[in-house]
């Protein structure tokens, strides 16, 4: 190269011999995990190791919806915490991260779906969480574009509403990440892959890279979709994941028309309009396992049918660009995060579902807290993978698992 | 209206035919023939929109909608891509994205401030103070986005799809294809083939040039075109973008359908065995300062202007291009009358002499290494050229400047299938080095320049598509790669992508407003790839995609970054290829339900119906949505209830017991003939996920019930976990053969007995007993004593046909009592206080079996039958901190909670599942699952409902079941 | 993706009229002295293999077989054996 760069998150450099911490893989999980280290506990001396780009797996294809309104009690106080983290972190980072504060709306379309949504609602008002079940005419008055006829299949009933919900620039949160920890001493190696974790009895030792082996006492997991893949590979640890692509798609920029995010369990789709206009849509995953991020025929057939019902006016407007990203999925539909637990030093933070956006400010702070004190923070203990031993499945999702934990 | 051109050969339009449009309010003209765009440039227009971000004028570059510049409202629908949309009768055409019009556009200013818009700007403003932001996000969205829609908006139209199959599927009628199409044909094969323009042709059907032996390009064209159309086994799909190329062949795409059609639009599906891409290349941009003007235009679009649409694009022409056929493009146009100023050719040498000779001596300067550097005025008015070197520079008087870089091939149908391209640099295209199976390339797009050789690449990937097909062909393959050793190979294309100039107004996408500028501001901060400059300065996010920016940033990427070598690869195209509406993915909207025998009857009765999983089920009877008078019905006489969505299923053969056992978790050999077995099945976390009675019609013979929700997964289900045993059995399922009436109600034996001959007293027909008996001699049914309500209660199963007749007899045959429907709410209540639970509703992921106090069921001693569920029920029954299923009772004879309300003290404990203020106990009373520590009778619960302002209410864990709990009344 | 699944009985398919039954992990396993972590791996653990591997499908619009077949997890396409196509 003629012209050295200084990218936003740091001059490149070598790969040292060793750091205190490696951690695996470059989206957000990590790079929060990484900051947090550097921010709370002062530990710098960290590789984030990236096989492609920062942000280029799950990091660069997620909804960026975030949201509070979860099932259960475990759950709804760390994704609330993340909510609380983003004008923190907006301000600490110096990044903007365009939190669009607009509440999501999810639509309920049966008397069973309308309490079941209570359960959650009641839930999140306990934990001091905004949500209100509202009728299906509040909703259209919030949201126009509402069909609330009784002729589609799956006429609305009501909806959640949760007003601190929104939407971030999902790229802006990796990039300000990366640059914040990257100011803060930590090295963020790029197509960097790993190949292996070293271990000696019973503790880890190394990774090893394509571009040579690492000492580290720690090491942690958190590579999104490939998570499962690599711990399997690495250490042998089998987790209950089924890896499987999510797509989602946006149409031609529109001035504003939805000014709220729109979900429809029954509908398995999701619409909110983007800053520059477009109307991103997604939600459903391929009914079987694959790596593949590929797009397929069915899934845009089935979103512009889904949408035709219950947003009828976007039959005007074009699709444009359609992609897809990982979901690692769990058969409760909770994440796994663990430690010291298979093998001293080893962390993992994997089986985020389609729930690794939303969460991954409030788990970069706890995830770091494990890793530099080395205790499960109170906040991290339900989802340790012993759980699925135990028969105690964490009713995320109130569905029960059949085959394996996809379906 | 500019006067057309009506001798040439080439025209589609008919110039006689003239056809009314609305425009701005006011009426024009354009002729048969025209596109939206060519009718309003006819008309004088110029200035079709304005850009995305600083609002530039942008007018007609390109007529096959690689970008947004003419982007318009047409009839009340945005984003009309008017440059290939076909003018119709009575269309009102609006600008869009202007605050005034796309002439005089009151935000133009905002082109000025671009300095203050570096790459990425937004996420370095804005933020600071926080409360900002809000606001600023406010205009953001406000400027952003082109095209309105209201949220009442009604797209107009018929939509219809199709699923047709194939031998071999030809995307793209132009040479290639077309030779591609006919030579699978010969085979025998049907061959499907798809053209996005209403013509076949391609780029031979608007250009004169000489193909071979004196015939022209565009009469080669008609004449392969007339040949597919004799061609019975060719089926020519024209006006059909392809949009998506997927595993095996699939390929997707839509037609729009002109005045003959039944539609508007029709989506495809295509299965094909084999698919060639013959999709060719559109132009590659050429980039200087301002090269979107309007004024600037690609070289093929001027010349389709004239020779297609009959429009002379200008009157005085400067030409800045880097292929021959810009050089045949300005030629042509002359010839036409249209006055050449002077061609720039970035190219130093290479020119084909023919064209050059040509030039010569009709005056016109070529001045080879020279590019446009600069366009002046808002509508072209000079343009300055320079060597490209940038040493010296001379600006002309000009009002069109025809700009192209050279040709890109269009492989969006091979990338998208998962073809694998690496840069060539001969001809300076990404091509495909790896195809996925049965999938062909062919023609211009592998860089072909000679029409001979196009045609030949066709035939031999036809050829290659009918070998994947199963015929003989190799010698025929063999042949035509003979026949192509003589023919020219691929041209040398150039790889220049810039002008000599700073960049600050130079568009490398036109969609997003992406300078050069900011490309280099983005590799600066260290996104150095295509796919991260993509993500960080938009170019190539637009509606156009990557049409405009696709080739040129990744030429220009490694360029600016000095690698030797261009490894780097463009970004990723993805479908659609053509950006296609909702509506048209939609198709033909259809809802499907399934409906029970007795939905007409049930609705004239009142019936309130829902959507409930497949069926669609009458939940209530009244407005009155506690269902008291259906509930006291019940209770006090007698009701009837369609449930004829219940699973029914038959199990036979030699191991149906071993199935049985497997599946079910009580001992299923206990089950006796003449009885009702009431049982579940779990999966293997020991959750329960169906319930329902078996009972034995013979050995080794079962007819069996499951919940409506389970009926369409039971076959799957019994399958899935015998699979490995090799166990032979049938297992039929019946669910929607027979209908089932649930008669409950104290008065339900006298209303049954007035219809059957058997008798029916307690004695002759007890609870949980079975009978088989026919009605009239002729109707036969299988009735079952149950209580799942808790009355006296009788569950026929009647042949689906018979089902009408059966209801109604038991209509009449109940006047007395005046006997009437109760519907699934009514049902649910009447369970509830019965204490019996319905699967996802009282029981969830957390809790099993045992929890859910259904433990009484479980055989647990028969472990060699590996019962689905057994090992997680053993592992948990001695957990003490479980969910548990509870019955409560409100304290001090208070309202019911709300269901879902929470059970908490300093955290939450558990919810209410179900719970009424119910009408036959008088008093409120519930279902609630609870930690275990709190599932003792007499704990007093404290439910925290939702919108309760911290106000809790109060209750207590009392024993189930809540109403007649010594099932006297079931019984009786 | 159009995934296409041979059915042994129906021949190849459109994938969507089949379901998908999870990792080829052998028999149940004996339920006497059945260890909770031997249960667990049985039934929720997953190789997650990043290739091809071989898995259960059941023809759910069509014969209402359930059988296995192999498959790249990275391609989506089926193999005719457990080793990968390339």
């Amino acid at each position: 190269m003629l012209f050295k760069t200084k990218p936003m998150w740091g001059r490149q450099t070598g790969l040292k011999s060793s750091y205190d911490v490696v951690i695996i893989g470059g989206g957000l999980h990590s790079l929060a995990t990484a900051y947090f280290l550097a921010r709370d506990y002062g530990i710098t001396d960290v590789a984030v190791i990236e096989k492609n780009y920062i942000g280029f797996g799950g990091a660069g294809r997620n909804t960026a919806i975030v949201r509070a309104n979860q099932r259960t009690s475990q759950n709804v106080p760390l994704y609330k915490e993340a909510l609380d983290l983003w004008p923190v972190l907006t301000r600490e980072l110096d990044y903007n991260l365009m939190f669009n504060n607009c509440g999501n709306l999810n639509l309920m379309h049966s008397e069973a779906a309308m309490k079941a949504a209570r359960m959650n609602i009641a839930t999140a008002q306990f934990h001091g969480v905004e949500s209100h079940l509202i009728d299906a005419r509040e909703a259209k008055e919030m949201v126009p574009a509402l069909n609330i006829s009784e002729d589609i299949t799956f006429p609305i009933h009501g909806a959640m509403y949760h007003p601190p919900g929104g939407v971030l620039r999902h790229d802006a949160v990796v990039w300000g990440l990366a640059r914040g920890a990257a100011r803060k001493g930590v090295e963020i190696h790029q197509q960097t892959e790993a190949l292996g974790i070293g271990t000696q009895n019973g503790k880890v030792t190394s990774v090893t890279t394509n571009r040579g082996e690492i000492q580290a006492k720690q090491v942690l997991v958190s590579a999104g979709g490939y998570s499962a893949a690599l711990i399997h590979g690495f250490l042998g640890i089998k987790l209950p994941i089924s890896v499987l692509t999510i797509q989602a798609m946006v149409t031609q920029p529109l001035k504003p028309l939805l000014n709220h995010v729109v979900s429809s369990g029954a509908y398995h789709a999701y619409a909110n309009q983007t800053l520059k206009g477009e109307i991103a849509t997604g939600a459903h995953m391929d009914p079987w396992p694959n790596y593949t991020t590929l797009n397929t025929a069915y899934y845009i057939k089935h979103q512009a049918e889904a949408l035709s019902e219950f947003l009828p006016c976007l039959r005007g407007v074009r699709f444009m660009r359609i992609w897809g990203g990982l979901a690692d999925m769990t058969p409760d539909m909770a994440p796994i995060m663990d430690g010291n637990n298979q093998i001293e030093g080893f962390f993992m933070d994997c089986g985020w579902g389609y729930f690794g956006f939303k969460s991954c400010s409030a788990v970069g702070k706890y995830m770091a807290e494990f890793i530099a004190t080395n205790t499960c923070p109170d906040m991290l203990k339900p989802f340790a993978l012993q759980r699925y031993q135990e028969h105690r499945l964490m009713g995320e999702t109130a569905a029960l698992v059949s085959y394996s934990p996809d379906n | 209206m500019m006067n057309r051109f009506d001798h040439l050969p080439t025209l589609k339009i008919d110039g006689n035919t003239k056809i009314p449009f609305e425009y701005k309010g006011k009426e024009y003209f354009g002729v048969q023939g025209d596109t939206v765009a060519t009718a309003l440039y006819a008309n004088g227009v110029r200035m079709f929109a304005r850009s995305l971000k600083y609002h530039r004028p942008r007018g007609l570059y390109s007529l096959d909608g690689e970008c947004s510049n003419t982007l318009m409202e047409v009839d009340g629908i945005p984003n009309v891509r008017t440059e290939n949309t076909l003018l119709k009768s009575g269309m009102v055409i609006k600008e869009q994205n202007v605050k005034g019009s796309a002439a005089y556009d009151l935000l133009g200013f905002l082109d000025k401030l671009d300095w203050a818009m570096p790459a990425g700007f937004y996420y370095h403003t804005m933020h600071k103070p926080a409360m900002i932001w809000p606001l600023a996000m406010r205009q953001i969205r406000k400027a952003a986005g082109i095209g309105k829609l209201a949220p009442d908006f009604q797209m107009p139209g018929t939509y219809d799809e199709i699923y047709p199959t194939a031998d071999v599927c030809v995307l793209g009628g132009g040479p290639a294809g077309m030779s591609a199409a006919l030579a699978a044909a010969e085979q025998g094969l049907r061959v499907i083939l798809m053209e996005a323009r209403p013509w076949l042709g391609g780029h031979f059907d608007y250009r004169t040039a000489a193909y071979k032996d004196g015939q022209t390009l565009h009469d080669r064209a008609a004449q392969l075109a007339g040949e597919v159309e004799k061609a019975d086994n060719i089926r020519v799909f024209t006006h059909t973008s392809m949009v998506g190329a997927y595993n095996n062949n699939l390929i997707t795409g839509f037609q729009i359908g002109q005045d003959a059609d039944p539609f508007d639009e029709r989506y495809f599906e295509i299965r094909a065995t084999a698919v060639v891409v013959a999709t060719g290349c559109i132009e590659r941009a050429l980039i200087f300062d301002n090269n979107e003007r309007p004024g600037v235009m690609q070289a093929n679009c001027a010349l389709r202007l004239a020779n297609t649409y009959g429009l002379l694009p200008g009157s005085k022409a400067i030409f800045s291009v880097g292929h021959d056929l810009g050089l045949e493009a300005a030629l042509t146009l002359h010839d036409l009358g249209l006055a050449v100023a002077c061609i720039a050719d970035v190219r130093e040498d290479g020119q084909d002499e023919g064209l050059l000779t040509a030039l010569r001596e009709r005056g016109i300067t070529v001045i080879r290494g020279w590019v446009a550097a600069r366009a002046h005025g808002k509508q072209v008015k000079k343009a300055t050229l320079t060597s490209i070197d940038g040493t010296a520079t001379q600006t002309l008087d000009c009002d069109l400047l025809v700009a192209s870089a050279g040709l890109t091939p269009v492989t969006g149908a091979l990338t998208v299938a998962q073809a694998k391209l690496r840069y060539d640099n001969h001809t300076g295209y990404f091509l495909p080095t790896e195809l996925p199976a049965n999938m062909h390339a062919a023609g211009r797009m592998l860089g072909l320049d000679s029409g001979p050789a196009i045609e030949a690449s066709g035939r031999q990937a036809g050829l290659q598509a009918a070998r994947d097909c199963g015929t003989d062909v190799d010698a025929a393959i063999r042949a035509v790669r003979t026949e192509r050793e003589h023919l020219s190979g691929p041209a040398r294309g150039t790889k220049f992508v810039t002008a000599p100039v700073k960049g600050r107004k130079s568009f490398i996408c036109f969609d997003e407003d992406t300078t050069i500028k900011n490309v280099k501001q983005a590799i600066d901060k260290g996104f150095d790839v295509p796919e991260l400059i993509k993500r960080f300065s938009g170019a190539g996010l637009g509606p156009g995609q990557g049409g405009i920016p696709g080739h040129n940033l990744p030429l220009y990427t490694a360029k600016y970054q000095a690698l030797s070598d261009i490894t780097i690869r463009p970004t990723t195209v993805r479908p659609p290829l053509v950006p296609t509406r909702i509506a048209t993915y939609a198709g033909a909207q259809h809802t499907m339900f399934k409906q029970t025998p007795m939905d007409a009857m049930q609705r004239r009765d009142g019936g309130i119906f829902r959507n409930i999983g497949v069926w669609q089920r009458a939940r209530y009877f009244s407005e009155d949505f506690t269902c008291q008078a259906e509930i006291e019905n019940v209770r006090k006489n007698a009701g009837m209830l369609d449930g004829s969505t219940l699973g029914k299923f038959r199990i036979h053969g030699p191991d149906a017991l071993k199935a049985l056992q497997r599946v079910y978790v009580s001992d299923m050999a206990k089950v006796k003939a003449g009885r009702v077995k009431y049982s579940a099945m779990c999966n293997d976390d020991g959750c329960v996920i169906d319930d329902g009675v078996v009972v034995k019609l013979a050995d080794n013979d079962y007819y069996l019930t499951t919940s409506t929700a389970r009926a369409g997964q039971t076959v799957e289900w019994v399958r899935y976990h015998t699979r490995y045993d090799g166990w032979d059995f049938a297992l039929v399922n019946l669910t929607d053969s027979l209908g089932v009436i649930n008669l409950s109600g104290p008065n339900a034996r006298e209303v049954l007995a007035k219809v059957v001959d058997i008798e029916v007293t307690n004695e002759a027909f007890g609870f949980a007993e079975y009978k088989e008996f026919k009605i009239r001699e002729a109707i036969p049914v299988r009735a079952m004593r149950l209580g799942f309500v808790g009355e006296l209660s009788y569950e026929l199963h009647v042949p689906s046909s018979y089902m009408q007749s059966v209801w109604i007899m038991l209509k009449e045959a109940g006047k007395e009592f005046t006997i009437r429907n109760f519907g699934v709410e009514a049902q649910n209540v009447l369970r509830m206080e019965k204490g019996h639970i319905i699967l996802g509703q009282e029981s969830e992921q957390r809790t099993n079996l045992l929890d859910v106090g259904l433990g009484f069921l479980w055989d647990r001693h028969n472990a060699a039958a590996k019962k689905v569920g057994a090992v997680a029920l053993r592992q948990a029954e001695s957990d003490p901190s479980r969910l548990k299923l509870v019955g409560f009772k409100m304290e001090n004879n208070g309202r019911a909670p709300r269901d879902g309300a929470v059970i908490v003290d300093q955290a939450i404990r558990g919810y209410v599942c179900t719970a009424r203020d119910s009408f036959t106990l008088k008093e409120a009373v519930g279902m609630a699952l609870v930690d275990a520590d709190l599932a003792k009778v007499g704990t007093r619960l404290a439910f925290f409902e939702d919108e309760c302002d911290g106000k809790l209410i109060y209750g207590e864990v009392v024993k189930m079941p809540f109403y007649d709990p010594k099932g006297k009344r079931m019984k009786m | 993706m159009a995934l296409t699944i041979t059915c042994p009985i129906c021949g190849p398919r459109n994938g969507y009229e089949f379901r998908y039954g999870g990792e080829e992990k052998g028999p149940r396993p004996e339920e006497n002295n059945l260890t909770p972590e031997a249960w667990c791996d049985y039934v929720h653990l997953n190789e997650c293999v990043a290739g091809v591997q071989q898995e259960w499908w059941f023809h759910r619009d069509g014969c209402g077989a359930w059988f296995t077949i192999f498959r790249d997890t990275t391609t989506n396409l089926q193999t005719e054996q457990p080793e990968a196509s390339q």
